[in-house]
């Protein structure tokens, strides 16, 4: 077992999985909620990385960080070939998952629900934190959990912009790669393993949280039983 | 000095422009008509969940929208209006308890708890307190949306349809309660409806709402013994609609001709020869029994006909005759009268109509649009109550 290798993967899915949280939950608000001239334009670039190959994926972030860049040039961001590249990648390859549930789940929050809110004198922020967000958790919570597998899983994009380098880049996915290719199957195995129950153990904690009946059909049930 | 609610605003919504003008006390104000007219855009313009083209709406000194040339622009927040909404799907948080619902709009305030329970019992709900909204029957739901909306302490309450998803007894129970919770608080109230039963319980004035436009405002007896017009007799359901034609006038009544049958109506101001719509009350037409002597407060109108139905109810029983020209006419007695006359659907039977059981409608000529189709096809009470008579 390659135990830098597993506790810089864990580093990089726990950090990767706060900036889906953050960024995936305000992109989902944007859509769900906010109408807005080339919707769709933003929409598709979001979820792009879905369907992508990881290859062009890296080749956008080398672009992205790479000298020349804007990032690079302006802002003296030097991510390329450390550990935060990788951050990098899994975060474009997990928001897609996040965006999608938690976007659903705010989408079927009751607007008139919010309405009610505003005629009893809650501002708006009070709406988001009271109401909407409650309301759509669980659905924002499965989305999380699948982006982060995502993220932990991420392997071609990282390989690309984090350079394999043993103890300092490499994470689980890759070390597995380095493994095989070195005929150390013995080790393969045991990664295999910890990342198939991870991934497996994600979702089915996702699936568990996706509601099984929407809250306005829970209401109209009452409804006709009362 | 008690409250004023003063609505006056413009709001165009696809094909059909909202344009509503009314001035409310403290009284318990009903909205009627058929749905599409605008009865909950009207509601959502009061309380800031929608925002008017332009006009004004005022609840005392306080301007809660303004857009009219030539004056700053207004349009207070819903959250500071402070009108109390019950909506008809009840909107409770789904994920906070009863209390926890009452307790939302009391946020920051160190009684909230016992305010929030305060109301609650009010609402006679104290025992539920703690149950979640999916585990309280629809008539509970909605009580706790009241105790929630009285919560910040509004001087406007607006029901939205609050009570159609409900039972009959239940709804009974709930209009009993605004009455009383209306007097209590010296609150003004709108009630939104498209059923005229809940009409009558609980208002104080009835508008009649259609397409946009306010057809008539006034006290809720007065509308019903005069429609503004022929669609306000059609929608409030009132039969025995005539059209008929003024033939002489004078201080003591009026002769109308009712295609060739001659009707003696109350005087009328227009003169020989004007085509008027008018109705027959049904509860002020008698029958004439066949071997008994007129009774002098019968009059003159006597007409002929044959029962077409005759339906008994608890008080009152109902009876359709078929008159000459494929005209009908609805009867309403109490069932404790002609007891002993044969009314079976064939038989021949007298009608007398005292003069003043005819109500002539004024103001029709402008105000008659015939375009019933137009009612977003939704037109709940059907004028189909009304005999279509040619009119």
């Amino acid at each position: 077992m390659n135990w830098p290798a597993f506790w810089l993967s864990v580093q990089v899915t726990a950090i990767a999985s706060v900036m889906i949280l953050i960024v995936g939950l305000a992109c989902a608000f944007l859509l769900a909620r906010v109408r807005f001239p080339l919707k769709i334009l933003v929409e598709t670039l979001i979820m792009l990385p879905l369907v992508l190959p990881p290859s062009v994926i890296g080749y956008y972030l080398l672009l992205a960080f790479g000298r020349g860049s804007p990032l690079f040039e302006w802002f003296h961001i030097r991510i390329l070939f450390t550990w935060q590249a990788a951050v990098a990648a899994s975060v474009v390859v997990g928001l897609p998952l996040m965006v999608q549930s938690s976007r659903a789940a705010l989408a079927n929050v009751d607007p008139l629900l919010e309405n009610a809110a505003r005629t009893l004198g809650a501002g708006e922020v009070r709406i988001f934190w009271r109401i909407t967000l409650p309301l759509a958790r669980r659905g924002i919570l499965a989305g999380m959990i699948l982006g982060s597998a995502r993220a932990l899983g991420e392997f071609g994009a990282t390989l690309m912009v984090t350079g394999n380098i043993p103890g300092r880049t490499q994470t689980l996915p890759v070390a597995i790669y380095d493994a095989v290719q070195a005929q150390r199957y013995a080790d393969a195995h045991l990664m295999v393993l910890v990342m198939t129950a991870l991934a497996f153990a994600g979702l089915i904690l996702a699936r568990r949280l996706e509601p099984p009946t929407s809250g306005r059909r829970l209401e109209q049930s009452a409804e006709a039983s009362a | 000095m008690s409250p004023r609610l003063h609505v006056d605003f413009i709001r165009r919504l696809g094909n059909v422009t909202l344009q509503m003008r009314f001035t409310l006390n403290t009284e318990i104000l009903v909205l009627f008509g058929p749905s599409g007219a605008g009865k909950t855009q009207t509601l959502q313009a009061i309380a800031g969940l929608s925002t008017p083209d332009s006009g004004v709406i005022t609840l005392d000194d306080t301007t809660f929208f303004q857009r009219i040339p030539g004056k700053p622009l207004i349009n207070l927040p819903a959250r500071k209006r402070r009108i109390g909404y019950v909506f008809q799907q009840y909107a409770l948080f789904p994920h906070m308890s009863a209390l926890e619902n009452v307790m939302f709009p009391l946020a920051g305030r160190r009684d909230a708890r016992e305010r929030a329970m305060e109301l609650l019992e009010r609402m006679h709900l104290a025992h539920l307190a703690q149950r979640m909204p999916h585990e309280l029957s629809g008539g509970q739901q909605q009580r706790v949306a009241i105790a929630r909306a009285l919560a910040t302490e509004p001087r406007v309450l607006l029901f939205d349809e609050s009570f159609s998803a409900l039972d009959r007894p239940i709804r009974e129970r709930l209009h009993e309660e605004i009455r009383a919770l209306q007097a209590e608080r010296r609150l003004i109230v709108i009630y939104v409806t498209h059923n005229l039963d809940d009409a009558f319980a609980v208002g104080h004035r009835l508008a009649v709402v259609r397409d946009g436009r306010l057809e008539q405002i006034g006290r809720i007896d007065e509308v019903f013994m005069r429609p503004a017009n022929q669609w306000v007799l059609n929608i409030l359901g009132i039969p025995n609609a005539i059209s008929a034609c003024v033939v002489e006038t004078g201080p003591s009544g009026a002769f109308l001709d009712w295609n060739g049958i001659t009707l003696e109506a109350p005087p009328i101001n227009a003169p020989p020869g004007t085509q008027v719509v008018a109705y027959i009350r049904p509860e002020d037409i008698r029958l004439i029994y066949p071997d008994r002597p007129l009774s002098r407060t019968i009059g003159n109108n006597h007409l002929e006909g044959i029962v077409v139905e005759h339906r008994l109810g608890r008080h009152m029983h109902h009876l359709k005759v078929a008159l000459p020209d494929s005209r009908q006419i609805e009867a309403v007695y109490p069932a404790s009268s002609y007891t002993t006359m044969n009314l079976t659907p064939g038989e021949s039977v007298r009608l007398a109509l005292r003069k003043e059981s005819i109500v002539i409608i004024t103001g029709h000529q402008e105000a008659v649009r015939s375009d019933a189709s137009r009612l977003d096809g939704h037109p709940e009470r059907n004028p189909a109550s009304a005999p279509s008579l040619p009119l």
